[in-house]
């Protein structure tokens, strides 16, 4: 998407809603200028046809007819009249048309619009009445005179025209002004955003803060920003110590393996040593190496499990049970081996969708554990059964149990319940918080119970696959002839 | 020589307590978490710990901040697998003596530790001098006279420590737990009877400098053969 300036559109915007009002106010300002001067013109006819009115004078003849006379300056020489009286006959005309006839007949209206020889007029119709010897006996003659009286609009037409172009021209100063003073005042008032810019700029691994004075703090506008800003930026910190954590952890961790190595080695060739020796030097160089070995594929199962992206296609429907029994197979010899007694319940099915290997792992590392930390006579119980919705598996051994301080930091990576006893089993710190890893990728949850002395209690929650019919063909298809 | 060890990785332990009794013949302790180990530094029979950071219960660097503030002032070597060099600074201003990261060589491993031993009874030679006496603890050779004496590993073990301290009246009890480790039963008369065998090879009595054995005082390692009139002034 292309880049564009937010002041830029801002203003454009500003000055294209400007400019339209703008030219409406014209609009509106050229019916105004224009009515207005209009109703002037026909004031200013109507005061011009009276007083060619006053003009009409007696002639002085036997038919008592009228004259106009003494006309000279009375109308601008660019106007034009005519006056007739009522028997039609012409009694003044300037610069009148010949075609007239049909202008007087039949239209009444005072004023009308007259085009003569490509000129536009406006022409007033006047009745006029003068009194012929109004000293008379009879009262006088009432004559009758009709005047057309008309002036160029053009006059008209060009005033109005000035006057738009005096509003357009002091409109277009004013939006050129209003731009720059736009342009300013958005600069100043985006002023805290630029702040914020720069101080998001600065953040970095060594300051994760915006700094207190942030400005953008104090806008309505920008408080979330900041807000959402500054706590994206803690979750980030934690989990960016979280994993300089890890990564310092596993240093250590791998260096200190190597250490064994290169000392175990070191060790062999300071003096000359006889084959035996040797022989068990090596021996020992090689279970070191196991341990090493197991370290890294810990580390990297782990890592595997953390990264979300790594997809579920592996996943299938799975039989706890199933599993669990398998895995308690395999842990069966140790658990001899140390006169302890391994038992497993699982009576109801339990189906979950999951990568089986992902859970065999799970199981296993419980189980080892439980078994590690069981005295010889004890026994471990690995129990399933069904919670609403989840399926429930609980190991439960009767060790020397958890101190209820150390309880909360068991899931953390390299932590060790009990590091020397733990080292000298070969533990490295990672199953418990493999565990999680594995229960946490299928929404499940984990954790432990223990009471010192009596023994420690690990509930796994896995969600069930809910779908009714699915568990029912499963049902059918497989315990018939697994029972 | 006796080193307290306190390093919580069993096998690396083994592997460089072996080494220290093995090489420089020192007698190892190790303590698997730290506040084991600051409970057996209580005891001062030590030359020098050995101390990783990273420990169970408490770790290397309180350990080392608990054993400057009882004043404790044994040298301490640092095991850290950190090599950020705020944390060593920080260590070395806490009061450790030297440092060592993982993973480390044990052959400089045992020769920072022998520096610190050396550094600790005041000698910065490698080679002890005392009349015409010489022990070189590089490679465990004494010297009478330029003639070599060939000694057994706690004969020679003995007379490096009194060499350390030339007319000091050592007890047979210091000698006893600077020997020896916790995992060897505590009999005086294995130090008797190491010291005796160490005086006759030494050529006893007739050239000095020779050991003198204080009754219930212990030994001495004296340079002149008058020594009867000084016994009671010696400060023990």
């Amino acid at each position: 998407m292309k880049t564009y300036s937010l002041t830029r559109r801002l203003i454009i915007a500003m000055l294209l809603v400007e400019l339209c009002s703008l030219m409406a106010l014209i609009g509106i300002a050229s019916v105004y200028e224009g009515v207005s001067h209009f109703r002037a013109l026909d004031v200013a006819l109507r005061g011009r046809a009276d007083s060619l009115l006053g003009a009409v004078q007696d002639s002085e003849d036997p038919e008592d007819n009228v004259m106009l006379s003494g006309v000279e300056g009375l109308a601008p020489r660019r106007d034009i009249y005519i006056v007739r009286d009522d028997r039609g006959r012409v009694i003044g005309a300037q610069g009148w048309p010949n075609g007239e006839h049909e202008l007087i007949s039949g239209d009444t209206r005072e004023f009308r619009n007259l085009t003569v020889g490509g000129i536009r007029y406006r022409v007033i119709r006047r009745l006029g009445l003068r009194i012929v010897d109004p000293g008379d006996a009879k009262g006088g003659v009432a004559r009758h005179v009709i005047i057309l009286y008309g002036s160029r609009t053009h006059p008209v037409w060009e005033r109005v025209r000035n006057a738009m172009a005096f509003y357009a021209l002091s409109g277009l100063l004013l939006l050129v002004v209003t731009g720059f003073v736009l342009l300013h005042l958005l600069r100043r008032g985006l002023q805290p955003l630029y702040e914020l810019a720069e101080q998001a700029g600065e953040i970095s691994i060594n300051s994760w803060n915006l700094g207190p004075s942030s400005q953008a703090r104090y806008v309505r506008e920008l408080e979330p920003l900041v807000s959402a800003i500054e706590s994206a930026l803690l979750r980030l910190e934690q989990s960016f110590a979280q994993q300089r954590q890890f990564v310092g952890d596993a240093a250590h961790e791998l260096k200190t393996s190597v250490a064994v190595m290169k000392s175990s080695l070191q060790l062999l060739t300071m003096r000359t040593r006889s084959a035996k020796e040797y022989e068990e030097g090596l021996e020992r160089v090689r279970v070191d190496s196991e341990r090493m070995e197991e370290l890294v594929a810990k580390m990297l199962t782990l890592a595997r499990l953390e990264d979300d992206s790594e997809q579920l296609e592996s996943n299938r429907i799975v039989e706890l049970g199933d599993v669990l029994r398998d895995v308690a197979e395999h842990f069966q010899t140790m658990a001899n081996f140390r006169r302890i007694s391994l038992v497993v319940k699982a009576d109801n099915p339990a189906l979950v969708l999951c990568d089986p290997d992902q859970l065999r792992l799970l199981f296993s590392n419980l189980i080892d554990n439980a078994i590690q930390h069981s005295g010889v006579g004890k026994s471990v119980r690995v129990t399933i059964s069904k919670r609403g919705e989840m399926a429930e598996l609980i190991v439960e051994d009767e060790g020397e149990g958890i101190p209820e301080d150390v309880l909360p930091y068991v899931f953390d990576r390299f932590y060790r319940g009990d590091p020397s006893r733990s080292r000298r089993t070969g533990g490295t710190g990672l199953g418990l918080a493999i565990s999680k890893a594995i229960v946490l990728r299928y929404h499940g949850a984990i954790r432990l119970e223990s009471r010192l002395g009596r023994g420690t209690k690990a509930i796994v929650a896995l969600p069930l696959i809910e779908s009714r019919t699915e568990r029912l063909e499963h049902w059918s298809a497989i315990t018939p002839e697994k029972r | 020589m006796r080193v307290l060890l306190v390093e919580d990785e069993i096998r690396l332990a083994e592997n460089v307590a072996q080494a220290l009794r093995d090489g420089p013949g020192f007698a190892v302790d190790h303590a698997e978490d730290g506040q084991a180990g600051l409970s057996l530094a209580e005891n001062l029979c030590y030359d020098l710990i050995i101390l990783d950071l990273m420990l169970p219960n408490l770790d290397g660097q309180t350990v080392l901040r608990r054993l400057r503030e009882r004043g404790d002032g044994t040298a301490v070597l640092i095991l850290t697998a950190r090599s950020e060099r705020s944390s060593i600074i920080q260590l070395l201003n806490y009061g450790a003596d030297d440092y060592v990261s993982k993973p480390f060589d044990l052959g400089e491993l045992i020769a920072r530790a022998k520096a610190l031993i050396r550094r600790g009874k005041g000698t910065a030679s490698p080679a002890l001098r005392l009349g015409d006496l010489e022990l070189h603890t590089g490679d465990h050779s004494v010297f009478r006279a330029g003639t070599p004496i060939l000694l057994s590993p706690m004969e020679y073990r003995i007379l490096e420590y009194m060499m350390h301290r030339p007319r000091a009246v050592i007890s047979k009890r210091e000698l006893l737990e600077h020997m020896y480790d916790f995992n060897w039963a505590h009999h005086s008369n294995v130090i008797e009877a190491h010291v005796s065998n160490l005086r006759r090879k030494l050529g006893e009595g007739t050239n000095p400098p020779t050991i003198e054995n204080l009754r219930n005082r212990g030994y001495r390692l004296v340079l002149e053969s008058t020594t009867s009139r000084e016994v009671g002034n010696e400060p023990a």
